[in-house]
């Protein structure tokens, strides 16, 4: 999806600045799976995620008018996307653990192989220790691994330090590794 | 040690977010500091699992709830009709979007067709003798190597393949050896028979090596290794460490080490080269004979033999021994190299993963160093009266 966030230029965004639907759809269906995934996975309920990314995009085609280039337009649409998942959370109380239920699989995919399934199954332990973390070592994990961010992109969004960006990622993947041992195994990753 | 610990920088230097200074660094570092190397392992194994996160897909409906909001919101604002040029943009827009669909469709069938050569990562293979062949085609002078593919000398051929850019490997005559895997976190060989020596400049755990009775996993070093036809290997490492691993059984060999591996058992005990024939001819039979007599007679044999540097083998036996076999073994260490505080007799004799590590890492500058630092026997008795006259000591003011 690089090329479809290259398309993203600023001549779209001056048309969303002045309220054109069919440009904010284009940056709607660019970034609405990048959204709504670290939704998901913030939340750790599939429903609560729908309301979080369409209030994200609500407030998006409003917020955007205040948006002046100071910083690339991504950064400041994740720094939109944490804030708005950091209010869920406020809201909620706390970070509720992913529910169990909550299936990454699109209903009516296919049946994976068998070596698939052991993926998928990994997949879904990691995602379940992801929801585990605590918020400040769950959302650089997120930037990293969903959106692909580098370091100083992470901590243009989260408002920190490089170096607590780096220091926050080695303690999550330290945590993610520890929770999950029994994965060391590659034969539980269908290898 | 003598630089800085480098764990914080351990997720920064996986993801190629170090200076090349200080990856250079980081990577001295790692191979010589024990406890860096854990962290380091701990944190690959994190970024292995996040790497397997998926990005979940939107549901479709979303758009059709959100455009009444949009237009709720926009009853407030003047909406702008599109121009020309921006149904333009929208059109180039949409057929990128097509064209991006069409690449990615492309990209996962290719992934899930084995033949197709150009999707996958590769290997450069140089030709050093003869005509080696990358599965049926022969290379001249050079050729590349592309996961899943077998390259293979004959009699009179070998070859080189570069590893990424973290060191190479030479093939000798009459060996087959197949790439598994290469990526930034692994890269994986596999050797089903004949020779290759490896040299490999990169952190622990990088490199590996598959053959049918054992993993070599790379831990900065350079070393050779053999597999025979009925798939038993022997490994000798040259300089710095390789870990030869099945399932739960591992063997840490250093350099100036061998060591062999039997198909259904895996990696034998490690020992030195320079140890005496007597002693490696009785650990053989320690390790992979049937019979239990011939093996508690082989183990005397060792112990009797045994050299203080030889700590090595005796720590890798602690593990593969019971009972009163145990304590023989645990004895004869002590008497070498007492175990450092911290570390007791029963911990040893039962096992104590803590305990175990404990001690070989203060063991394992002597296997480097020669055994320089070893003490004498008569220090080593001191010492013992004196730790068990303090444990004893300990107990009796104990409250009952």
């Amino acid at each position: 999806m690089v090329m479809a966030e290259q398309l993203i230029d600023g001549r779209i965004i001056e048309a969303c600045q002045q309220g054109d639907r069919s440009a904010f759809q284009l940056l709607f269906e660019t970034y609405k799976d990048k959204v709504f995934s670290i939704a998901v996975y913030s939340s750790g309920d599939r429903e609560v995620a729908e309301d979080v990314t369409q209030q994200i995009f609500l407030k998006l085609f409003t917020a955007i008018r205040q948006f002046r280039g100071d910083s690339e337009f991504t950064t400041w649409l994740y720094r939109l996307v944490v804030n708005a998942c950091r209010d869920e959370q406020r809201r909620r109380r706390r970070w509720l653990p992913l529910s169990e239920t909550v299936s990454m699989s699109n209903p009516g995919e296919k049946k994976p192989q068998e070596k698939q399934y052991a993926r998928l199954e990994v997949a879904e332990a990691v995602r379940a220790a992801i929801g585990e973390l605590k918020p400040k070592f769950r959302l650089p994990i997120l930037l990293k691994y969903i959106e692909g961010l580098s370091y100083d992109e992470i901590a243009g969004v989260m408002g920190c330090s490089k170096g607590t960006v780096a220091s926050r990622l080695n303690r999550g993947h330290s945590q993610l590794a520890r929770r999950l041992s029994h994965l060391n195994n590659p034969s539980a990753w269908g290898e | 040690m003598l630089s800085r610990h480098v764990t914080k920088d351990i997720s920064a230097y996986c993801h190629g977010e170090l200076s090349s200074e200080d990856s250079k660094r980081f990577a001295e570092h790692i191979i010589s500091c024990a406890r860096c190397r854990t962290q380091f392992e701990e944190v690959k194994q994190g970024i292995k699992l996040a790497e397997q996160l998926p990005r979940l897909s939107a549901p479709e409906h979303l758009w059709r709830e959100l455009e009444p909001l949009l237009a709720k919101q926009a009853e407030t604002r003047v909406a702008i009709r599109p121009t020309l040029w921006m149904w333009r943009v929208q059109m180039a827009a949409a057929a990128a979007l097509v064209l991006v669909a069409g690449m990615v469709g492309l990209w996962l069938y290719n992934n899930r067709v084995p033949s197709i050569r150009t999707t996958k990562p590769s290997w450069q293979v140089k030709r050093l003798d003869g005509t080696p062949r990358i599965g049926s085609e022969r290379i001249s002078n050079s050729g590349q190597l592309a996961v899943g593919e077998w390259l293979e000398t004959d009699g009179n051929s070998r070859a080189q393949i570069a590893v990424g850019s973290i060191g190479n490997v030479e093939v000798d005559e009459n060996t087959r050896v197949r790439l598994l895997e290469t990526h930034d976190t692994e890269h994986r060989l596999e050797l089903a028979r004949g020779k290759m020596s490896a040299r490999i400049w990169a952190p622990p755990r990088l490199f590996f090596v598959d053959t049918p009775s054992a993993v070599a996993a790379d831990l900065g070093c350079a070393y050779t290794l053999e597999v025979d036809d009925h798939g038993a290997s022997l490994l000798r490492v040259t300089s710095g460490w390789v870990a030869l691993e099945l399932k739960d059984r591992e063997s840490i060999v250093p350099a100036g080490a061998a060591c062999e591996t039997r198909p259904g058992i895996g990696p034998g005990t490690p020992y030195f080269e320079d140890s005496p024939a007597a002693f490696r001819e009785a650990l053989k039979k320690v390790d992979f004979d049937g019979d239990a007599g011939v093996r508690n007679a082989a183990l005397t044999v060792m112990l009797n033999e045994a050299r203080p540097r030889d700590t090595l083998t005796l720590w890798h036996l602690l593990a593969r021994v019971n009972g009163q076999d145990r304590v023989r073994v645990y004895e004869k260490m002590a008497m070498f190299a007492p175990p450092p505080p911290g570390v007791t007799r029963e911990g040893v004799l039962q096992l104590d993963h803590q305990m175990l590590e404990t001690w070989r890492h203060a063991l394992e500058s002597s296997w480097i160093n020669g055994g320089g630092k070893f003490v004498s026997k008569p220090v080593a008795e001191a010492y013992w009266r004196v730790k068990n006259g303090l444990s004893r000591r300990l107990k009796e003011m104990a409250p009952k």
